[in-house]
Formats: structure tokens, C-alpha cells, sequence
């Protein structure tokens, strides 16, 4: 494909070049201003209230032509005197000088001085209104002139309207939409280009760059920011050593130590699955479990482990089913199967809702997630108008709907690949057969009560018996009552139970060589998530018609559309010569093309897309603001030559990420200091630190929080990969009632050992409906919207659970163990916590106050005694029956709890290890625990 | 004009959406700060309410048969009917309301005999009916959605959070923006008070109606207060050395203190909670002394507390309306567990002479269809999902007591005076002193507001 093909003169403006000869008569200046400015200012900003539908007129005033603004409204007639601005009331109600006549209402749709300035002009010089013929005249001319004082004018597929199509953009804020061009650096002998291109702007602004940071700050920083967990004092202290001898080597070295560590990948993926919104369930009004999505969650870790180039990894998640049926051996097949489960990561249920408006609900979705991840773009902002901002047509956006109008949702086969952890299987199972088995039987029971009593009903009535579905459509007076037989309890209880089963069977769906992925083919006649199967036969001749929906709704379809990409990037994507950015419309290998279109070396957005978020993960803070928006309204970048050299060598050297962190490791910036001798003027100059001047401190995620303390006490169990893990979860919110579609949820079940919840958190089980709430508390994403930046505000229910919660305390008294099983003496264990918990020794002062601590908490524990904490192994549900209204009862197993080896409690251990907890339980709510510097 | 509610720099910085990592929530510290994100904050209009409390029948209690009485329905009962509305497809029937109704107060508030309490004159004649509000969505999670957070796909900040996102809240030691739900959460749980893209201080707090009211709020059983004390101070010592070092880490101080405002909510909350320092009469005025009035009257008593306290926004939601069956049996146990609990309420707070600003709004999701269709054969006596057409009731805060707006002669649709959730959003805002097409916050490329594109004022229902 070339790389940028001739901008070509869309068919309207040709046909305004004809209409333009007719025009003889020279237009003004004012006739220009009011054609180009004033005229598409009134229709923006005032029409959509004084103009159109005669019915929703406000205020009995129109601005849809000349005469109707001179009459006036119906309080104020002096709306606008021409020749005279200060008379010309629309002015102070632009200006908002009138608390009554305040104009537009909405403050985000007011008019810029700009505006209000050409609005003045344009009444100064008379207030022309030129012909509908003369306004073309002018656009014509206008159009004309790619370039002018105004901005640019980009090429695209074209709008709903000629305003919008022959827009103007200012160059810098459609940055993104241009060419990545490598700048060319001046590079000083071993200088890295990230210092070259950072200190450059240090320079312009007259800061010096903070020193860099100390071994120690460094190796925690390395440690965190590529695997998530702590170092340990061993590898503090060897690295210190190392970095004292020659810092280059021996950051450089650890650097390619960490990044050959498998516990990266599980690092890395979490900030993909943030972004993609990974979870184990579908949410919505079922929450129904997408029993293989966790082959996608190590999917993700291991591409990243492999450190797959960037482009094969958006083309497999867009487009892995197509490309599987290339595919060399069945485990390649599988890989890529299981890589489409981005595609049906969004939350999505069809209950309740017509087939139509589902898919509409799938395609949105999975338009504006592609958008964002891939390409930085929300695709939201574009689905009903062309977009207010950017230069993307509503067009482009149903072009890119219309790629995906033939994907379909389901599970599919996929055979398990070697490096699938399948430990647990068979433990696990068992489990859910057990619950699937209770939940049967106490069916069987209520179903075999019902139809004993209808055998007696039949018997009575001299009518031969019938089951349920037998006699489903008989009159009422020739079969038994609906749940006859039952009390009003008993048919609230096997509604429960009928739902459990589905719960359940799909669950042991879990176990099978299955994938939550899509195929290609005609919308589905009947759409349930509970189960999504792709039909034996697919009709593959079978084309969708796609239109633009007109204001988004599926009731207004507008222009017929094919399958196509962004236009204004000005990369084709077809050989289509018409229209270059036109994908082949067969229904097989669209998602194909597009995938080969958004990894495309020229792509604009791609690549600037994924530097900027690796950028992000190292800093706290990305180069252009926002990941998931470049557009004009996104955050402009703070370095554009930096983000364009790093995108453009990205590209050039086979989109590797790792080599990526090696080259932000190895810079200066990244190993500076937080601390800056100038803070106090720095904080003032450059509250955001967008100058890089310092490391910026970021706090741990929940995440990291989580693992960094099993790692401390020990009890991390590292194994990778494999079933969704289920560590403790708050008890009261794992035994938390639930409401689903018909019933509750069954609760949350530990895991029954240590080994097995103690994994990392980026494989516990994520229910869309029931977040885990220590991590939630934490700021751990929702799964709704894609995460481009995590927050890390302080709330105090964080000092709660971060005080008070069973995890913090089960892990304090854990740590205080492992300090009493290495050391004995109470100086040696602080020293010891210290060096665990923050990978430094404790100063004199600290040594003293923390063993004058423990040693009062000696004497306060000796005179308590703990309360043992049990695990139930049933319950009872409660819950409100519609056909009575009132609540009934039913008994749920919890058969994890009945061989359950609970972690060590505060019974298990006397005063002395319980003092020793609480100095653990204050290192782990510290600040110096809780920030990487 | 309010300019700082929509410039997005400023603000980023220090909610931590930046570099830097956020200040507080409920802090007195950075509450004496004129950027604290709780700290109370002038309305933007003349407000005629200072509070909510928004009682939410989850499930969506049909209008015919609470507050909107439809005879022609009874007239129509078990015909078939021909509405290709709602859901159900297939053969559906006209169902006639259960109840009988009759008009109370001196505004005549048409009310079901089910509805005892509620009937009382004291209150009746402060209540607004308002027949004209529309749903837009079918199923439960997208119309409790659409009606907690205005938008129908979850996701974006709740009622509260706007509220208090533009109002801050008067009591920094407690939560500004309180729900209270049965045992079992609504469908799309913490969804519906979520704070969406809104900072996280905005979050609405589930106080639980069991066990601990707030997460781990209590410590664990083995510590006790004076412990809970040693471990703060220690934990400030260790802060405070560290924080000497980090002197570029201006928001630790606001860390530390959250842990010192935990601490003074581990006192304040059960406080709040302790219902039961409140007079026998009280009690008795909830319905706390009643099986089936106890849960819900507990949380209207609790919600009164919280509102004197200085709690803006609090949100009960009792569950249990689906009627799709046995209408009668599940309707009259229903509003038997609210009626008593509800009329304490509003007589309370106008006792109190806190109801004039106090907005206690009492909805659903959705109204019900005048029809259903048959289940495992028979005429089943329930209704449908209906999105065109429901009730509420408002009282106090502003609002003009009578009914207002009205719904077809079956129920089936909104007619007069009909408005989208979107304005009815437009008008709790205005009663609250705010602007909604001011109140925006920018995220993923454009400004949001609560009604999503702007809306109305309902100016019918303002006194």
C-alpha cells in the first residue's frame, strides 16, 4: 500500500465547483465572515432552540434566517441592530452579561472570545446574509485552500454536511492524526534519546534535572515497575554492591533479569486487562460466568512474556479466529482462538432486551473498545453526529461498525496449548459437580413433590396423567393448577435451584477445551449468554446491510455503508480506488483487514498509542494525557518529539516492547530522584511535573499491595498462570446475597488451601457484580469502562481495611511469624521487618520507638484473649418471593469450608507473636510500604 | 457562574488524576482548604432543598395499583389486550388493579386502601404525584441504571455523587452520600451509587444492615479503642519520619490524616447508627417494633439521623416489586413494610422542621404494563415491565404538593406533562441549587453532566 495516497476532492465539493461558475458577483469580506463563521456559528450554537420544530421554539425566537433575527423575540426585540454592536442584545447574551439570557445555556457550549468577536464584526460591517447560491460560492472557494490562517483542512470520507467536511483544525491539535515523523537527534556519545529529548525542554525552562536516585530507591523502583513485587534484602544488597562497582552494568543487568522473569508478563497484563476490561463474568442482569476467560488473561501474560511484537498482538485480538484458520499446527489454532476473547471482553447480556438492540449493544461496545485500546480513540464520540472535534465522520464510525456486523459471539473449541496451567482441574471439578449435584437433587425433590400431587390431580378428574411440558398448552380446566403441590416457599425455593443448575453446568465449562471468542456469520435468531454456540452450518455467502444509523438509533437508518477505517489518517486500506478506505465487503476477513490496517507501520495511532502507555506504567503519568483519547479535546503531549521518535523507532525495530523498558530503564530520567532540590518552585512552576524533572512517587496498586505482602510474609504462592484463584474475600461479602436475574447469586467460596489462594491477584476470580473489596477499596478498576490511568486517591474506608480487615491482620501475624522463625532476638526482628517491608535497616530512633511498641503490646495482648473465627459449611438464604411477597428460606453448601486450612489467626499464636503483628501491621500501613520512589 | 466546576487541570492535579496521588476524603485538614472535595459549597442557584433522601422500590411498583387508579382497567380485566409494548409477546390480557382506592388529603392524592399510614392528612398533604415520568428501558439493570446514574449502561457517578461532586457535605466525619439496601444488593449492585468518572471521594458509602455497618469499620474483636490509638500514633511516628524525607510528597500529610478521620468515624458512625438512644414513640412511629416494618423503618430512622447529622444524600432501596404474578399477595405485603416507616418519616422531619429542605423522593425503576400474559398456561394476575409510564411521589424540599401529570386511561403511557428520567435529574438538581448544564465534569473527551445531553426543568412540580 503507498504510504499517504493524493488527498483527494470528494464528489460534492466537485459538484459545488459547478455550481460556483454561475456566481459572478465578488463576495465582502463581511459576506466571507458570515458564510465561513457566523452562519455555521448560529446553526451550531442557537438552532437547535430557535430553530427547526416550530413546537420547541424557546422564547418565540428563531435565528434561522436574517428577517428572524431582526424581529426579535418575545421579550427582547433588539436581538440584532445591524451597524450597531452595542444595541445588538445576542451579543450580551453570548457574553452571559444577562444572568436571565444567558447563551448557549451550557457552559461547556459557550462561545469562545473568537466567536463572539466574529459575531461583532460580522454586525459592525451590517449583518449580511448572502443567497443560499452566494454562500457556495464562497465555501467553494474556500475549500480550495487545504491550508489557510484558519488551520487545515483534513481529508476524509466526508460529513452529514458540508460545514463539517470542509472544517478547518488547528495542525497541533490533530496532532495525532498525522504522520509519525522520527526527529533527527543530535545524539552526544552514549546519550540516551530520552535524556536528549527530556533535557531539551529542561533546558528551554531553565530546570536542572533532579540527581539520580540511590541503589536502593532504584532497585525497589526496577523491581515494582517490571514484575510488581518487592526485591528481597539479598537482592538489595547484591545489586547495591553491583551499582557501587558500575551503575550502567548493573542496572542493565537487572533490567534484562526482571524482564526475563515470568513474573513481568504478570506485571504488564494487568495494565492491558485494564484497559481491555478483563473479568470472569458477563455482568449485566445475570453476571452469567464466561467460564474461559482466563485462557485470554494468560494469553495476555504470555505475549507479554514472550515479548511478541506489538503489531501480531492487536492483529490476533482483533482478528485471531480468521487468522486461525491459516493456522501451521493446532496449538497456533488455539493460541489464536483464545486471542479473540478481547472481542467479548465488554459487559454485555441480551435478557430482556430485542434481538436488535443486543447487537447494537455488542457493536458499540466492541467499536469504542477497539478505538480506545488500539488507536486512542473513543469511538462513542462519533456514533450519533459526526464527531465535534475531531475529523471523524459519523461515516467512519458505521464503516468500522460495519467491519464488525458480522461477528458473532460464542464459545468455541479450542484445545489446550502446553504452557496452560491445568493444575486444579480435577479438585476443582469436583467442586462444582458437587454444588451442580445438591442443586439437581433438590429440583428432583421439589419437581417429584409437584408431579405427584398433579398424578392425583389427573387421578381425581379421570384424566391420564401428563408432565409439565406435556400439558404445558392444555385449558386450565383440563390440568392441574402451576405449581400445584407446592407451597408458595417451595416454588420460590425451585426457582432457586432450576437457576443453580445453569450456574453450575456452566461453570464445569471452565474445565473444557472451550474459548469465549466469535465467528463470522449472520446475526443469531435467538440470543441467550448463558449459552453462545456457533451454529453447525454457517451461511457464509450471507453479507450484513449496514447503514448509518441516524442519531445512533437502530429506527433511523440513514446512508448505506460498507465495512471501512478512518478516513483522516490517510492510510488505505483496500484496493478499492474510489474510496481507499473501503475494506472488501465479503463476510469473512473484514476484521482481518482492519487488524492489518490498525498494525499498519504507517498507522498514525498505533504505535504512539501503545508507547504513550508503556510511558505511563513507568512514570505514573503518560506523554500524551490521555491513553485512550488523542483526540483534539485529549490532553496534548507534553513531549511530541519524544513520543514520535520513540513510536517510530518502536516500529523500526519490530514493535518490541521489552526492548522499549530497556531503553526508558537505561535513561537518566527515569533514574533520577523524586527528590528535587528546587521542589518548592517546581511544585509552583510545574504542578503536573510535565518537565519529568523528578521521578514522580506513584502509590503501590491494589495489586501490588496484595502481592508484595505475601511476597514479605512468605506466603506467595509465584506459580503462573492456570484457573481463576480464589483467595479470602471479606466474609460478610462473600456470603454478601446477591440478586441475579431470578434468584441470588450462590456466595463466594474460598479456596480450602493457603497454596491455593495465596496466588497473585491478577488471577483471582473477577465477578463483575461482586468486586473483591480489598482490592476495590484500593482502586482497583470497575470493568464497565476501559481503565487508561489508575487513580490512587486516599478514602478512609482504605484506612479501614487497610487496619481492621481479617487480610491485613492474617498477614501481620504471618510476617511476625516468619521474623520469630528467622531471628530471635526483638532487635534483630525489626531490623529484619524493616529490610523485608522497605529494603532498608531501621535508624536508631526507630529501632527504639518500635521496640518500646512491641513491648507494650506485649502487656496489653497477654491481657486479651482472641475470639476463634469459624468457616461456615451452609447457610441460609433468604429471599423475597414475587408470588407472595414476602421472604422465604433455603439452604446453600459451602462444601469449600468443610476441609478448609484456614490461614494462621490471632488464636493460633500468643501475646508475644500478636505484639510483634501490630509493628508488622504498621509497616505494611506505612507510607514508605505504600509508594515506589 | 461556577467556572471551577469545569476546568479540568486545576482539579486533576489534586484529585490525584495527575502525578500527583490525591489529597483526602472527609478530611478536616484539607477541608479548610477551599479546593477539599467535601468541603460544603455554595449551590449555584437558590436552592429550595439542602438534602435528599430517595426511597427506591427496586423492582418497580405499578403506578395502577399504588397511586394512579385506572377503572377502566377493571372494566377491562382478563380481556385480551393487543399492546405490542413491553416485553411479553404472545397472548396478553388486561389485568384490573386488586385494590380499591380512594382520595385523600385536602389535594385528593388518589391512594390504594393498602396505604394506611401514608393516608394521614399531616402527610398526605404534603405529597406530590407525579404521573408523567418515563423509563426508556425494559429490564432492571438498565432502568435502575438509567434512574440512579442517567445512564442506562452503567457506569457513570450516581445521584449522590453529582449532589455532593457540587455541594460537597456539611459533616466531614461522616459519609455525604449514604445507601442503604436490604441484605441482598439491587440488581447491578454498587453500580447505582457508584462514582463513576468522578473522584473516588464522591463514592456513595453502603452503610450494611447487617453486621458491620461500614467494611471493617470495628477493629478486630482482640483490639480495643486505646489500642486502635497506640496504633495510629505509632504509625504517625513512622509517617512522620518518612515524610520528613520526602518533603517533594506534599499529599502524605492527607494520607496520615484519613487514618485519624477512620478513627473518629469508628465513633461517630455507630453513634449515627444507634437507633436505639431515639424515644419509645419513635420507635413505634417506624414500625420498629413490627416484623414486617422494622427493616425498612429502621433505615428511613437512620436516614433521618444521618440528614440532621449533615449526611446530603441518602438512598434506601427496598426490593421485592416484579409484580409479575400474584400481584395482590406481593403488592400488599410490600407496601405494608414501607407505608408505616415512609409517613413516620415525612411527619418526623416536618416535625423537626427539617422537610422544607429536605427532598424524599419515593420511585421505582420503571411503572408496570396494563397487561400481562399467561404463565405455564393460566391467566397469571401481575404486569410487565412498562417504560412508557410510572409514579412518584415527592414531598418537602421545594416541592409543589397536588398531583401532576397523568397517564392514559389504562396506565399504558405518560400524557400530560411527560418527561424523559433525564428531566426529572434536570429538576432534583435545580431543587438542590444546582445547574446541571453547569455541573459537568470532563472525561473521555468531552464534558459529562448527569442528564448526559442537558434536560429540563419540571417546572410543574416546583412550589
Amino acid at each position: 500500500m503507498p504510504a499517504h495516497p493524493h488527498r483527494f476532492l470528494p464528489p460534492v465539493l466537485l459538484s459545488l465547483l459547478a455550481a460556483s461558475v454561475l456566481h459572478a458577483e465578488p463576495a465582502t469580506d463581511a459576506e466571507r465572515l458570515f458564510t465561513l463563521k457566523v452562519g455555521p456559528l448560529l446553526k451550531e450554537k442557537c438552532d437547535g432552540c430557535h430553530g427547526g420544530d416550530p413546537d420547541k421554539i424557546k422564547g418565540e425566537f428563531e435565528t434561522t434566517s436574517l428577517e428572524k433575527l431582526l424581529k426579535g423575540g418575545e421579550s427582547i426585540t433588539d436581538v440584532l441592530v445591524p451597524g450597531d454592536a452595542k444595541k445588538s442584545f445576542i451579543l450580551t447574551s453570548v457574553r452571559w452579561e444577562d444572568e436571565d439570557y444567558e447563551m448557549p445555556p451550557k457552559e461547556n457550549d459557550r462561545l469562545t472570545k473568537e466567536q463572539i468577536q466574529y459575531l461583532e464584526d460580522w454586525i459592525q460591517a451590517g449583518a449580511p446574509w448572502p443567497d443560499e447560491a452566494k454562500q457556495d460560492a464562497i465555501r467553494v472557494a474556500e475549500a480550495k485552500k487545504t491550508v489557510t490562517d484558519d488551520g487545515v483542512i483534513l481529508s476524509t470520507s466526508g460529513g452529514l454536511g458540508d460545514d463539517w467536511t470542509y472544517r478547518r483544525y488547528k495542525p497541533e491539535d490533530v496532532w495525532a492524526f498525522q504522520p509519525v515523523v522520527k526527529p533527527q537527534l543530535d545524539l552526544k556519545a552514549n546519550e540516551n534519546p530520552v535524556d536528549h529529548l527530556v533535557s531539551e525542554k529542561l533546558a528551554a525552562a531553565q530546570v536542572k534535572p533532579a540527581p539520580p536516585a540511590d541503589a536502593r530507591t532504584l532497585i525497589r523502583r526496577i523491581r515494582f515497575d517490571l514484575t510488581g513485587l518487592p526485591p528481597t534484602p539479598e537482592e538489595v544488597e547484591a545489586f547495591e554492591a553491583a551499582h557501587a562497582k558500575n551503575a550502567t552494568a548493573a542496572v542493565q543487568q537487572l533490567t534484562a533479569s526482571m524482564l526475563d522473569s515470568p513474573h513481568y508478563g504478570e506485571r504488564w497484563a494487568q495494565h492491558w486487562l485494564d484497559v481491555a476490561r478483563y473479568a470472569d463474568t458477563g455482568g449485566m442482569s445475570n453476571d452469567y460466568e464466561r467460564s474461559n476467560a482466563w485462557r485470554y488473561r494468560d494469553y495476555v501474560i504470555r505475549s507479554f512474556n514472550d515479548d511478541k511484537p506489538y503489531d501480531q498482538f492487536v492483529m490476533e485480538q482483533i482478528a485471531g479466529d480468521e487468522l486461525a484458520e491459516m493456522a501451521k499446527d493446532a496449538s497456533q489454532k488455539s493460541e489464536l482462538m483464545i486471542a479473540t476473547g478481547f472481542l467479548r471482553m465488554g459487559p454485555w447480556d441480551p435478557a430482556m432486551v430485542k434481538n436488535e438492540e443486543a447487537r447494537q449493544l455488542y457493536l458499540d461496545d466492541v467499536v469504542n473498545s477497539v478505538g480506545q485500546t488500539f488507536l486512542a480513540t473513543t469511538m462513542r464520540c462519533f456514533k450519533c453526529h459526526d464527531h465535534k472535534f475531531d475529523p471523524l465522520p459519523t461515516k467512519d464510525y458505521y464503516r468500522i461498525y460495519a467491519t464488525f456486523a458480522g461477528t458473532q459471539i460464542a464459545e468455541r473449541p479450542a484445545d489446550f496449548v502446553p504452557e496452560e496451567n491445568r493444575d486444579g482441574f480435577e479438585e476443582g471439578r469436583a467442586h462444582v459437580k458437587r454444588l451442580l449435584d445438591f442443586a439437581k437433587a433438590e429440583v428432583k425433590k421439589l419437581v417429584d413433590k409437584r408431579e405427584a400431587d398433579a398424578r392425583r390431580w389427573y387421578a381425581e378428574h379421570n384424566l391420564p396423567y401428563k408432565d409439565e411440558e406435556a400439558r404445558k398448552d392444555d385449558d386450565d380446566e383440563v390440568k392441574p393448577p402451576r405449581h400445584c403441590g407446592l407451597s408458595i416457599e417451595e416454588q420460590g425455593q425451585l426457582k432457586v435451584r432450576e437457576q443453580d443448575v445453569w450456574i453450575w453446568t456452566r461453570r464445569l465449562e471452565r474445565y473444557e477445551p472451550m474459548v469465549q471468542s466469535v465467528y463470522n456469520g449472520p446475526d443469531p435468531k435467538f440470543l441467550n449468554a448463558r449459552k453462545l454456540r456457533m451454529p453447525d452450518k454457517v451461511q457464509v455467502t450471507w453479507k450484513p446491510a449496514s447503514h448509518i444509523l441516524t442519531g445512533g438509533s437502530l429506527e433511523a437508518p440513514g446512508e448505506k455503508v460498507g465495512p471501512g477505517v478512518l478516513s483522516a489518517l490517510g492510510v488505505p486500506v483496500g484496493s478499492i480506488e474510489a474510496d481507499p478506505y473501503l475494506i472488501p465487503d465479503d463476510l469473512s476477513g473484514r476484521r482481518l483487514t482492519l487488524a492489518k490496517w490498525i498494525a499498519h507501520p504507517q498507522n498514525p495511532l498505533t504505535a504512539r498509542a501503545i508507547v504513550n502507555r508503556i510511558w505511563q506504567q513507568h512514570f505514573g503519568k503518560p506523554l500524551a494525557g490521555n491513553p485512550n483519547n488523542f483526540g483534539v479535546k485529549g490532553a496534548k503531549p507534553t513531549h511530541p518529539k519524544l513520543l514520535d521518535w520513540l513510536a517510530a523507532d518502536f516500529v523500526e525495530h519490530g514493535w518490541k516492547i521489552k526492548r522499549l523498558h530497556q531503553m526508558i530503564i537505561s535513561s537518566q530520567t527515569y533514574q533520577q530522584s523524586t527528590r528535587h532540590p528546587d521542589v518548592e518552585k517546581l511544585l509552583n512552576d510545574d504542578p503536573n511535573n510535565d518537565l519529568f524533572a523528578y521521578y514522580p512517587v506513584r502509590r503501590l496498586t491494589a495489586e501490588e499491595i496484595r502481592d508484595a505482602m505475601l511476597a514479605i510474609t512468605g506466603e506467595l504462592n509465584p506459580e503462573l498462570g492456570g484457573l481463576p484463584a480464589m483467595p479470602e474475600m471479606n466474609m460478610e461479602v462473600a456470603l454478601q446475597p446477591r440478586m441475579i436475574q431470578f434468584s441470588l447469586a450462590p456466595a463466594y467460596q474460598a479456596s480450602p488451601n493457603p497454596a491455593q489462594r495465596n496466588r497473585r491477584s491478577i488471577y483471582v476470580y473477577r465477578v463483575r457484580g461482586q468486586a473483591d473489596p480489598f482490592l476495590e477499596v484500593l482502586n482497583q478498576p470497575g470493568t464497565t469502562d476501559s481503565c487508561e490511568m489508575r487513580d490512587a486517591a486516599a478514602v478512609s474506608p482504605q484506612a479501614f481495611t487497610l487496619m481492621n480487615s481479617d487480610l491485613m491482620t492474617d498477614r501481620s501475624i504471618t510476617f511476625a511469624l516468619r521474623l520469630e522463625k528467622e531471628t530471635k532476638a526483638l532487635d534483630q526482628q525489626i531490623e529484619r521487618a524493616f529490610e523485608l517491608t522497605f529494603g532498608r535497616a531501621p535508624t536508631g530512633q526507630e529501632r527504639q520507638k518500635m521496640a518500646a511498641y512491641v513491648n507494650q503490646m506485649r502487656n496489653y495482648h497477654e491481657g486479651v484473649t482472641p475470639k476463634p473465627v469459624t468457616y461456615p459449611t451452609e447457610i441460609t438464604r433468604s429471599l423475597v418471593e414475587e408470588f407472595s411477597g414476602k421472604p422465604f428460606d433455603y439452604e446453600e453448601i459451602l462444601p469449600a469450608y468443610e476441609n478448609y486450612v484456614p490461614d494462621t489467626k490471632a488464636t493460633d499464636v500468643g501475646p508475644g507473636t500478636r505484639a510483634l503483628a501490630d509493628l508488622c501491621l504498621a509497616l505494611f500501613n506505612s507510607h514508605e510500604f505504600m509508594h515506589v520512589y | 457562574m461556577n467556572h471551577h466546576f469545569s476546568s479540568p487541570t486545576r482539579r486533576d492535579f489534586l484529585y490525584g488524576l495527575g502525578a500527583s496521588l490525591g489529597s483526602v476524603a472527609f478530611s478536616d485538614l484539607v477541608a479548610k482548604e477551599t479546593a477539599a472535595p467535601l468541603a460544603p459549597k455554595q449551590p449555584m442557584l437558590p436552592a429550595k432543598a439542602k438534602n435528599v433522601i430517595m426511597l427506591f422500590m427496586e423492582g418497580g411498583p405499578g403506578h395502577m395499583d399504588t397511586f394512579d387508579p385506572k377503572p377502566m382497567l377493571t372494566k377491562l380485566h382478563k380481556k385480551e389486550s393487543k399492546s405490542t409494548r413491553g416485553l411479553e409477546t404472545g397472548f396478553k390480557f388486561y389485568v384490573g388493579s386488586p385494590f380499591t382506592f380512594r382520595k385523600v388529603g385536602q389535594n385528593g392524592i388518589d391512594m390504594c386502601d393498602q396505604w394506611q399510614h401514608m393516608a394521614d392528612p399531616v402527610v398526605a398533604d404534603e405529597l406530590c404525584n407525579y404521573r408523567g415520568c418515563m423509563a426508556e428501558s425494559l429490564n432492571h439493570p438498565e432502568a435502575l441504571f438509567h434512574m440512579n446514574t442517567g445512564s442506562r449502561l452503567g457506569g457513570d457517578p450516581g445521584l449522590g455523587a453529582w449532589a455532593t461532586y457540587g455541594l460537597g457535605t456539611l459533616n466531614q466525619n461522616l459519609p455525604g452520600y449514604v445507601v442503604m439496601t436490604e441484605l441482598a444488593l439491587p440488581q447491578g449492585g454498587p453500580g447505582n451509587w457508584t462514582n463513576g468518572f468522578l473522584p473516588a471521594y464522591y463514592q456513595g458509602t453502603r452503610l450494611r444492615p447487617e453486621g458491620s455497618p461500614i467494611l471493617d469499620l470495628p477493629s478486630q474483636s482482640f483490639k480495643d479503642r486505646n489500642h486502635q490509638r497506640q496504633f495510629i500514633d505509632q504509625l504517625a511516628f513512622l509517617n512522620g519520619q518518612h515524610s520528613a524525607r520526602h518533603p517533594e510528597h506534599a499529599d502524605l500529610a492527607a494520607r496520615m490524616e484519613s487514618y485519624e478521620l477512620a478513627y473518629r468515624m469508628q465513633m461517630e458512625v455507630p453513634e449515627v447508627m444507634g437507633i436505639d438512644s431515639e424515644p419509645e414513640y419513635i420507635k413505634e412511629m417506624y414500625g420498629l417494633d413490627q416484623k414486617e416494618t422494622a427493616p425498612f423503618g429502621r433505615q428511613c430512622l437512620m436516614a433521618r439521623r444521618l440528614v440532621e447529622k449533615g449526611t446530603r444524600f441518602v438512598q434506601i432501596f427496598s426490593g421485592g416489586w416484579d409484580s409479575h404474578d400474584y400481584l395482590e399477595n406481593g403488592h400488599t405485603a410490600r407496601i405494608k413494610s414501607v407505608d408505616k416507616p415512609m409517613a413516620a418519616l415525612i411527619k418526623d422531619l416536618k416535625a423537626r422542621g427539617m422537610l422544607n429542605d429536605t427532598l424524599v423522593i419515593w420511585c421505582g425503576e420503571f411503572g408496570r404494563t396494563p397487561d400481562n400474559n399467561k404463565r405455564g398456561g393460566v391467566y397469571s394476575l401481575g404486569r410487565g415491565h412498562n417504560a412508557d409510564a410510572m409514579t412518584m411521589l415527592l414531598a418537602g424540599g421545594g416541592v409543589k404538593p397536588g398531583i401532576v401529570g397523568a397517564t392514559d386511561e389504562i396506565g399504558a403511557k405518560a400524557v400530560e406533562c411527560a418527561h424523559p428520567i433525564r428531566d426529572f435529574h434536570v429538576t432534583l438538581l435545580h431543587l438542590l441549587g444546582l445547574d446541571d448544564n453547569k455541573l459537568t465534569y470532563y472525561h473521555a473527551g468531552r464534558y459529562k453532566q448527569l442528564s448526559q445531553f442537558g434536560g429540563q426543568v419540571i417546572k410543574e412540580l416546583i412550589a
